[in-house]
């Protein structure tokens, strides 16, 4: 008896002492998306720093699928002993309304919401506009002419462009591509006309003159392109919703111990603080965010009801948001 | 793979296999969108399982004409003993990774086909098996930093250990 | 001469030059290694580079992508296991050649011709590259769906015996690629509830599974029959072979290359049509294709390193990606703190330079590391089967739980391995499978983007493809493979033609 007691505070000990110089070993990064994609250049640029704050290895994995689905399942089926991070994007924030998945980043600890994107609508060089009234009367005069790329329901397009209906009613022709990377291909090719996009994706083109920028889809105009006028000057009801765009961060599951996710937060900080990564940032159109603790759950929660509620109201939603509680923006 | 028509046993069984196998799934594609529209997600699966359907029958039909191979036996020629008793070695496999490991499960499986198969001494069996793993783990865990199923072995801590042993850090 | 220098860069600094050598080393077996793939190991160097140098690390990236893409012809030819989609076409006829003991001449000349098809590639890339990738991105939803049915016609040549045994496998190939999530409405298609299923089933995990679990479990019949002695005196082939391969190889890097630079798809296309392409066009081949023609073996091999330059033409012309790993590249140059886009030539115009000399120093390596060890290479084939077996099995195991560190994908390599075991028993070639795989996702997206994009209208589809010349093209080259395989061109036309 005495033995299994001695035993028992010895593992007590032992557990109280790691958890005092965690990390004691390798760290696993789940990355919900594929090699090459955005999500995954940010965090093999921010993993190196944080890899010297904490002083151990963080080994890097693509578990792709499920629109993350898969990843952020494979994160809460582990230990929450904050050896295995979860390194994603947006997408989980709309999985309960769409019927994906039943949990999302709410169910989870933040440990930093590293940056967010934003959208700008961009448009083919021979299209026949300029600024976002000029689209809006042509596809007007014109309906079904415009063909406009989405990247599925749900997707940054579609989310965008349900809040574009949402003031006034479009009629265009969308064409679904895998991703914003083929459809500004396809824009150049001419294959479509309209593509709402990520900043960082879209940048280099327009300022190489092989396609016009329409909208910065965001309250205020940007310095990265300082001559395209924010939306709302066009569609002044949008602001109710801005600003919005696609964000990357890290998370650990919901019981990992204080003390390991203040640890995680502070290398991540650093990490996202560092000069290599904001000149990576600034350079992809994207913005630094650096959020953790409660400042991360509060931009979390505004993201999801604002998309949950756009996805809702413009009808393909399998779910609607109330069924979660989540408020309307 | 010669071109003169040959039919071991067993063939007639398996394309017709394939012809049911090719309905249920023409089903299945027809359950996804119908004949809704021709850009419906269902067209181009519908459209691949008929010609499933269609070229199962011809060679199905074509099997019936074709003259057997003669006095091939399925269990000897076809399916024998030792393939199906590696399958089930696989699926085994399968099963065990996640729980005992990368480690445990490879050395388990290596040294009992080697050994079924080779029939040297044990301990020769035991030396081949610990040295392929080796190569294995150096190029996919070390080297290419794929995290194999850890199971019962804690690999994680004690490559720590041992990164401290002898980094020194 | 500014842009000289740039070209000699890594030929100049002994860094450079060891870390290019260094970095084909690792992808010559990177390639070989089913379930190990360059994209992958591109990307894990570039956590693994982050505080380098930017030219270092391209050096080494540079390195695995063109030792990679030649390592996959290895397995292919030893053990009729692929290293990568785009060695299938390789072992076709290169696994025949070392089952007659020429392992080690197979793999001189298939190193001799990738070497070409890399040097062509990397030639097209420097000379023309802002305008063929003008071209590449004029393709249209419906010349990409065309370009997709020229594809699925190359079902006729890999059958080997009944047609409609082959078609069955093309079309299984193109439903098997059509699982998951579609990925243009997230509609799920054949997924039975299951979120695994979501993502469909990896074409490398059918790869495995129907190439080297089958040929494993087939061997197993096999486990006393006498070991086939190779002959390794001659691994270099001789000139005249190489002069006489010449004409064909050439041919089969353009093919490459244009193939290579279309984004969306890449050297995997790319070797199955250079081989068909090479099996119509061969008049007499000494030995039938599929029973180890050299022509089956050259065409493939060439095709697909000629792509890694294709792949690079749109990259570094306007940053748009041509095949998976070049996406790879566009995240790490942006890591390293350049802008790949369409200023990339103008902002930095030594990088492109840099890089078609690294590449063309690259392809020497392989040269170099392609022709030696093969007597040590060629002596896996001299294995008993009783240990080559258990190992095969564990590494196709391996490999597959690397794709996605899933053991999902070693259940469908596992039930890839028996129905291709069942396939080869009752003479269903498999080759077709993956050949539709492939295809899949690219024919089926661009149908339903072609239809959408006309709003449903068949009448306006068809308009559009006539007025286009690049479609009337494409389409003609469609009517003329499936004419091809007619037997009014198989014993009247061919033969009169091309005896000129």
């Amino acid at each position: 008896m005495k033995k299994i007691i001695l035993s028992a505070f010895a593992g007590l000990a032992l557990s109280s002492a790691a958890m005092a110089d965690y990390p004691t070993k390798d760290i696993q990064g789940i990355i919900q998306w594929g090699a090459g994609g955005s999500t995954d250049t940010v965090m093999r640029s921010v993993s190196p720093h944080a890899e010297e704050v904490l002083g151990t290895d963080i080994i890097l994995t693509n578990r792709t699928g499920g629109v993350g689905a898969i990843a952020t399942k494979y994160v809460n089926a582990k230990q929450a002993d904050g050896y295995t991070l979860l390194m994603g994007a947006e997408n989980p924030q709309m999985y309960k309304v769409l019927g994906l998945a039943d949990i999302d980043y709410s169910d989870m600890i933040p440990v930093n919401v590293l940056a967010r994107g934003i959208p700008l609508l961009v448009a083919q060089n021979d299209a026949p506009f300029d600024t976002m009234q000029e689209m809006i009367d042509y596809i007007k005069a014109n309906p079904g002419a415009v063909k406009v790329g989405s990247t599925g329901k749900g997707g940054l397009a579609s989310i965008v462009m349900a809040m574009i209906q949402s003031e006034v009613d479009l009629d265009v022709t969308t064409v679904p591509y895998n991703g914003d990377g083929p459809a500004l291909t396809a824009l150049q090719g001419g294959a479509i006309d309209v593509m709402p996009a990520v900043l960082g994706a879209a940048v280099q083109h327009v300022k190489a003159g092989r396609m016009k920028a329409i909208a910065l889809v965001d309250k205020e105009s940007n310095p990265v392109v300082p001559d395209t006028a924010p939306i709302v000057d066009a569609l002044p009801g949008l602001s109710t919703y801005l600003p919005y765009g696609p964000f990357f961060g890290v998370f650990v599951k919901q019981g990992t111990p204080d003390d390991v996710v203040a640890k995680l937060s502070e290398a991540f900080s650093v990490g996202a603080e560092s000069e290599d990564f904001q000149n990576l940032m600034q350079s992809r159109g994207y913005g630094v965010m650096n959020l953790s603790g409660d400042a991360a759950v509060d931009f979390l929660e505004n993201y999801r009801s604002v998309s949950s509620w756009l996805v809702h109201d413009a009808g393909f939603a399998k779910h609607s948001p109330e069924e979660f509680d989540i408020p309307r923006p | 793979m010669s071109s003169l028509p040959h039919r071991y046993p067993g063939e007639r069984l398996f394309s017709f296999c394939l012809i049911v196998f090719s309905i249920f799934i023409f089903w299945r594609a027809y359950l996804i969108s119908g004949f809704s529209e021709l850009s419906s997600p269902g067209a181009v699966p519908m459209g691949a399982s008929a010609v499933m359907v269609l070229a199962a029958c011809i060679a199905f039909a074509q099997s019936l004409k074709t003259p057997a191979v003669e006095g091939a036996r399925f269990f000897y020629h076809c399916f024998p003993v030792v393939v199906g008793v590696m399958m089930a070695f696989i699926v085994l496999y399968a099963v065990l990774l996640e729980q005992l490991g990368f480690l445990v499960t490879s050395a388990l499986f290596l040294f009992i086909t080697l050994k079924a198969l080779y029939g040297r001494s044990s301990l020769w069996t035991l030396g081949l098996t610990l040295g392929a793993l080796l190569v294995i783990y150096v190029i996919f865990r070390l080297i290419f930093q794929i995290i194999l199923p850890e199971g019962i072995i804690p690999e994680r801590e004690i490559l720590a250990n041992l990164s401290r042993l002898f980094g020194g850090a | 001469m500014d842009s000289l220098s740039y070209f000699a860069l890594s030929w100049m600094s002994p860094e450079l030059l060891a870390l290019t050598a260094l970095g084909t080393f690792l992808g010559i077996y990177v390639g070989a290694i089913p379930g190990l793939s360059v994209t992958m190991a591109v990307s894990i160097l570039i956590s693994f580079t982050f505080s380098w140098d930017v030219n270092h690390a391209l050096c080494l990236m540079v390195g695995i992508f063109m030792g990679g893409v030649y390592g996959g012809s290895r397995t292919a030819i030893l053990l009729n296991i692929p290293g990568a989609p785009s060695a299938i076409a390789t072992a076709l006829d290169g696994y025949p050649l070392a089952k007659q003991g020429l392992a080690g001449e197979a793999i001189g000349l298939s190193t001799v011709m990738s070497v070409i098809g890399g040097f062509v590639g990397i030639l097209v890339l420097a000379l023309a590259a802002p305008t063929i990738s003008e071209f590449a991105i004029t393709f249209q939803p419906r010349d990409y769906l065309m370009l997709a049915i020229l594809g699925i016609t190359l079902v006729g040549s890999l059958s080997t015996g009944s047609l409609a045994k082959g078609m069955f496998a093309g079309a299984l190939g193109v439903l098997v690629g059509t699982v998951g999530l579609d990925p243009l409405t997230a509609e799920e298609r054949f997924t039975f509830g299951v979120i695994e299923l979501w993502d469909g089933i990896n074409v490398i995990a059918a790869m495995i599974g129907l190439f080297g679990v089958s040929e494993a479990l087939h061997q197993l019949h096999h486990l006393d029959k006498t070991i086939i002695k190779q002959k390794i005196n001659r691994i270099i082939p001789p000139w005249a072979d190489v002069r006489r391969y010449l004409p064909l190889s050439i041919q089969s890097s353009f093919i490459g290359v244009i193939i290579g630079a279309l984004p969306g798809t890449g050297g995997d296309i790319a070797a199955l049509m250079a081989y068909d392409q090479a099996k119509r066009s061969t008049k007499n081949p000494k030995v039938p294709f599929g029973k180890g023609a050299k022509e089956g073996l050259i065409a493939p091999e060439a095709a697909n390193n000629a792509a890694v330059g294709g792949a690079y033409i749109p990259m570094l012309t306007l940053g748009i990606p041509g095949d998976a790993v070049t996406a790879v590249f566009i995240g790490a140059l942006f890591i390293h703190g350049l802008n790949p886009g369409p200023l990339l030539l103008v902002e930095q115009p030594h990088m492109f330079w840099f890089t078609v000399g690294n590449l063309t120093l690259a392809n020497i390596f392989v040269l170099i590391f392609g022709l030696t060890g093969i007597r040590i290479f060629s002596k896996i084939v001299e294995c008993p089967k009783a240990v080559m077996i258990p190992l095969i099995l564990l590494l196709s195991i391996v490999g597959a739980y690397a794709i996605n560190n899933s053991v999902v994908d070693v259940w469908w390599m596992l039930a890839f391995g028996v129905l291709g075991y069942f396939m080869r028993l009752y003479n269903y070639p498999v080759g077709p499978v993956i050949l539709g795989l492939i295809l899949s996702k690219l024919m089926d997206e661009n149908w339903r983007r072609a239809i959408l994009s006309e709003r449903g209208d068949m009448g306006s589809f068809f308009a559009n493809l006539f007025t286009s010349p690049l479609s009337c093209v494409l389409l003609a080259a469609i009517l003329f493979a499936f004419f091809s395989q007619t037997p009014i061109w198989q014993r009247w036309l061919k033969p009169k033609l091309l005896s000129r």
